[in-house]
C-alpha cells in the first residue's frame, strides 16, 4: 500500500469520517452565529406580496401538510405566515391532509408567536384548528364542497356549526387562498380541486389561490407551478423561510440555520471539487 | 360466466365511478344530484375515503405477522420482535382509551412528543449523511451529461446557502437562474410526460388493459 | 422581533420526555456514525411500533367522525363503504381475494377519475400556455437582464427550446436515430441540467433536516435558546 497517493487516501477515506465533520459543521454554527446578508428570491417576494392583499376579516386557510420530521425546512415559514395573516387582521382555518403529527406542529406554532399572535387571538373567532384527516387528494375534493361532512368538530371537540368563524363557511369558494405546507404533493391537490375546479362549486365565491411553502427539495418541482400561475407564491425550504421572516420582520430559526447552512454547503462543494481535482489527478498518473 | 363477477363487475365498478368523478369535476353545477354534500359525487369520495380508513389494519397484521415468525422461530431478531409487539400493544391500548372515552392519557401524549416525534424528525434526517457521502463518491465529471450535472448542481448549492453571495455576488445570480429558468424545460418536461403517462394508465385501466391494480396475476 | 425563542421546560416530566428524544436521536445516529448495534436496532423497532399504533388510532379516530358517527345519526348509506372497507381483508384469505377487488375498484375508480379529469389542466395545458407566453416588455423576470426593455426572451427561448428537446427525449416509440438524435443528445443535457439543480435543492432540504438535529442536541443541553 505503500504506492498510494493522497488522492487514493482520500478516496478510500472512510465515509463516517465525512460523516462526524459534516454533523459538526452543521451543528457548531449555532453557536456562534456569523449573520450573513440574505437576499429575497422572486418567488418568496411574490408569496409575501400574496400576504399582504389580505384585508381584515378575510379568511385564509393553513394546510399542514408536513410532518414534525421536516420542521427544519417547514416550521419557520409556517411560523411567517401565521405572523403575517394577524398583521394583515386575517383569519385563519388550520388543517392537515398530510400528516398525523400536525398537532404538535400546530402547538409549537402557537408556542413559538405566544406572545406576538395568540394573546390578541380568540380560538373559534380569529382561527380555528381541525387536525388530521386522511384521504389524500379526494380529502381535498369533498372539503372543497362540504368542510362539515369532513370537520363535524374541531380538535377541542366544539361543533363545526358552532365555531363562529365557520358560520358562512362550508366550501372552498368562501377563503381567499391556500398555504400549504408540504413534503409532497398536497399543494398539487388543491392546484387541481379548489383553483381549477371552479365549474363544480356549489358555493358563490370565487376559487381560492394557493401558494407552496414546502420543503426546499419541492422547489424544482413546483417552480412549474409558479411560472404557470397556478402557484401566486413559493417559499422554498428554510432558505425561502429566512427570506419570508426578512420580509415580514420576524427572525425565526430559519434566519438563524441560515448560517448552518452556509457552512455545510461550502464545505459539500469543497468536497466535490477535491473529487474531482483527485479523479483528473489520477487519471493522468495512469495516463 | 360464473367469473364475471370477479372480473368484468370490476371493471364496470372502477369505470362507473372514474365517470362519476369525470362528470362531478367538468359538469358538476349543470347535473342535479352529482355535486355537493349529498351528490353521488360526494357520497363516492366520502366511501372511498372511508375504505382508505379501514385499510390501515392490512398493514398492522402483516407487521404482527412478520414479528410473531420472528418470535416463533427464536430468531436474533426475535428479542426486537418482542420490543415491537409489546410497545405496539402498549400505545395500542392508550390509544383506543382516548378513543372510546376522549380522554387522552398523559403517557399517550409523551410518547407521541418525545419518541414518535424524535425518531421520525431522526430518521428523515439521516439521508442527509448520505447525501454528503454520494455526492463526494459519485458527482464527478466524467463525461459531458455528469459536468452539466455538477455545474448546475454547484450553482444551485451555493445560491442557496447566503454564504454564496458573500464569495461572489455571481453565484446567487447564477444559481437562481438555474432554479428559475435553467431546470424548467427539463423539470416542465417530467411534469408534462407524467400527465400523460398518468392519463394513458388511467384510460387502460378503464377499458381493461391494466390488470395490476386488482391482482389478477394471483 | 424574535420568534424562535420558548422558556426551557421546567416540568420534570417534560425534562425527562426531552432527554430520551435525545437518546433516541443519538441512538439512531448512533448507526451512520459508528456501526449497527443493537441501540440502534432498538430506537428501529420502538419507532416502527409507535408509528403503526398512533397511525391506527388516528384513522379509527377519522373513521369514527366520518362515518360511524354519521351512520349512528341515520346516514344507513354509509354502511355500504364499511362492508367494502371489511372486503379489504379478503386479500389475506387466498382463496376469496377477489372480494377485495371490489373496495379496490372504488379506490383507483375515485382516483383515477379525479386524476384523469383534473390533471391536464394544471400538467399538460397551463404548462404549455405558459412555455409560449412572450415574456412581458419591460419587466426584469430573473434579474437577469435587468432593466431589459423587450423582456427576457432569451430565457424564453431556451425553455422554448429545451421543453422540446427533453419531450422528444421521452419519446420512446420512435428510435432516437437521424436527425432527432442531435435533439435528443440536447434533450439529455436539458434533463441533466434540471437533475443538477434539483440535487443543489435536495442538499438544502436535507442538510436543513440535519441542522436542526444538531440544534436539539444544543437546545437541549441549554446551549442555545430552547
Amino acid at each position: 500500500m505503500s504506492g498510494q497517493t493522497i488522492w487514493d487516501k482520500l478516496a478510500r477515506m472512510d465515509r463516517r469520517v465525512f460523516y462526524w465533520i459534516l454533523f459538526i459543521c452543521l451543528t457548531v454554527p449555532y453557536m456562534t452565529p456569523l449573520g450573513l446578508p440574505i437576499t429575497v428570491t422572486p418567488s418568496t417576494r411574490s408569496y409575501y406580496d400574496g400576504l399582504k392583499t389580505i384585508q381584515p376579516g378575510e379568511v385564509v386557510l393553513l394546510s399542514i401538510n408536513s410532518g414534525v420530521s421536516a420542521w427544519g425546512d417547514c416550521l419557520p415559514a409556517m411560523v411567517a405566515s401565521v405572523y403575517q395573516v394577524h398583521e394583515q387582521g386575517g383569519k385563519l382555518i388550520v388543517w392537515s391532509i398530510g400528516y398525523n403529527d400536525c398537532d404538535i406542529t400546530w402547538a409549537r406554532i402557537k408556542t413559538l408567536l405566544a406572545t406576538n399572535v395568540f394573546t390578541d387571538w380568540v380560538e373559534g373567532e380569529d382561527y380555528v384548528y381541525f387536525g388530521y384527516c386522511p384521504g389524500q387528494e379526494t380529502n381535498v375534493a369533498l372539503l372543497r364542497d362540504n368542510i362539515r361532512g369532513v370537520y363535524t368538530k374541531d380538535v377541542r371537540g366544539v361543533a363545526t356549526d358552532d365555531i363562529p368563524l365557520m358560520e358562512d363557511i362550508n366550501d372552498a369558494s368562501k377563503i381567499k387562498f391556500v398555504m400549504s405546507s408540504d413534503t409532497g404533493d398536497a399543494q398539487i391537490y388543491y392546484i387541481r380541486q379548489w383553483k381549477n375546479g371552479p365549474v363544480n362549486y356549489v358555493g358563490s365565491g370565487q376559487p381560492p389561490l394557493v401558494a407552496e411553502m414546502g420543503i426546499a427539495m419541492n422547489k424544482s418541482g413546483d417552480m412549474v407551478y409558479y411560472l404557470s400561475g397556478d402557484e401566486f407564491g413559493l417559499v422554498a425550504g428554510s432558505r425561502g423561510a429566512a427570506e419570508l421572516e426578512a420580509l415580514v420582520g420576524l427572525k425565526g430559526n430559519a434566519t438563524i440555520t441560515m448560517d448552518s447552512i452556509s457552512v455545510s454547503h461550502v464545505l459539500l462543494v469543497l468536497a466535490i471539487i477535491l473529487a474531482n481535482v483527485g479523479m483528473f489527478a489520477t487519471r493522468g498518473q495512469k495516463k | 360466466m360464473s367469473q364475471v363477477y370477479k372480473r368484468e363487475l370490476v371493471f364496470i365498478v372502477t369505470g362507473v365511478v372514474a365517470l362519476v368523478m369525470m362528470l362531478d369535476y367538468f359538469f358538476g353545477k349543470n347535473i342535479p344530484g352529482l355535486s355537493g354534500s349529498g351528490g353521488i359525487a360526494g357520497q363516492l369520495q366520502t366511501w372511498a375515503l372511508i375504505i382508505q380508513l379501514m385499510a390501515i389494519g392490512l398493514g398492522a397484521i402483516n407487521l404482527i405477522q412478520v414479528h410473531y415468525r420472528q418470535i416463533s422461530r427464536k430468531t436474533d431478531m426475535a428479542i426486537y420482535s418482542i420490543i415491537f409487539m409489546v410497545f405496539f400493544a402498549f400505545l395500542l391500548l392508550l390509544g383506543l382509551y382516548k378513543l372510546f372515552t376522549g380522554v387522552e392519557l398523559y403517557p399517550y401524549t409523551w410518547v407521541f412528543a418525545n419518541v414518535y416525534t424524535s425518531l421520525g424528525t431522526t430518521l428523515y434526517a439521516i439521508t442527509g449523511f448520505f447525501v454528503f457521502s454520494a455526492a463526494y463518491r459519485a458527482f464527478r465529471a466524467r463525461n459531458v451529461d455528469a459536468a452539466i450535472l455538477l455545474i448546475g448542481g454547484c450553482f444551485v448549492l451555493l445560491a442557496n446557502a447566503p454564504i454564496g453571495e458573500v464569495l461572489w455576488s455571481g453565484f446567487p445570480l447564477i444559481g437562481n437562474w438555474f432554479n428559475n429558468v435553467g431546470q424548467i424545460p427539463g423539470m416542465r418536461a417530467f411534469t408534462v410526460v407524467g400527465a400523460l403517462g398518468l392519463l394513458a394508465y388511467g384510460f387502460r385501466a378503464l377499458i381493461g388493459k391494466e390488470k395490476g391494480f386488482y391482482s389478477e396475476a394471483s | 422581533m424574535i420568534a424562535n425563542v420558548a422558556a426551557y421546560p421546567s416540568d420534570p416530566l417534560v425534562i425527562l420526555g426531552i432527554w430520551v428524544a435525545l437518546f433516541l436521536m443519538l441512538a439512531i445516529y448512533s448507526y451512520p456514525l459508528y456501526k449497527e448495534n443493537p441501540v440502534y436496532r432498538f430506537a428501529e423497532h420502538i419507532f416502527v411500533a409507535t408509528a403503526l399504533a398512533i397511525g391506527i388510532i388516528v384513522n379509527l379516530t377519522s373513521l369514527r367522525n366520518s362515518a360511524w358517527t354519521p351512520l349512528v345519526g341515520g346516514n344507513y348509506l354509509l354502511i355500504i363503504p364499511i362492508i367494502l372497507g371489511f372486503c379489504m381483508y379478503f386479500l389475506l384469505i387466498p382463496k376469496q381475494r377477489w372480494v377485495s377487488r371490489y373496495p379496490i375498484a372504488i379506490l383507483v375508480g375515485s382516483s383515477l377519475g379525479l386524476g384523469i379529469a383534473s390533471n391536464p389542466l394544471p400538467s399538460i395545458i397551463t404548462q404549455v400556455i405558459s412555455t409560449i407566453t412572450a415574456p412581458k416588455a419591460g419587466t426584469a423576470v430573473w434579474a437577469w437582464f435587468p432593466g431589459s426593455p423587450t423582456g427576457d426572451w432569451f430565457s424564453f427561448v431556451f425553455v422554448a427550446v429545451g421543453l422540446i428537446c427533453s419531450m422528444t427525449y421521452f419519446l420512446l416509440t420512435y428510435e432516437h436515430t437521424g436527425p432527432v438524435k442531435p435533439v435528443t443528445i440536447a434533450g439529455r443535457y436539458f434533463i441533466m441540467l434540471a437533475l443538477g439543480a434539483y440535487f443543489g435543492n435536495t442538499v438544502l432540504f436535507r442538510f436543513s433536516m440535519l441542522a436542526e438535529r444538531g440544534q436539539y442536541i444544543l437546545r437541549v443541553l441549554g446551549l442555545v435558546p430552547y
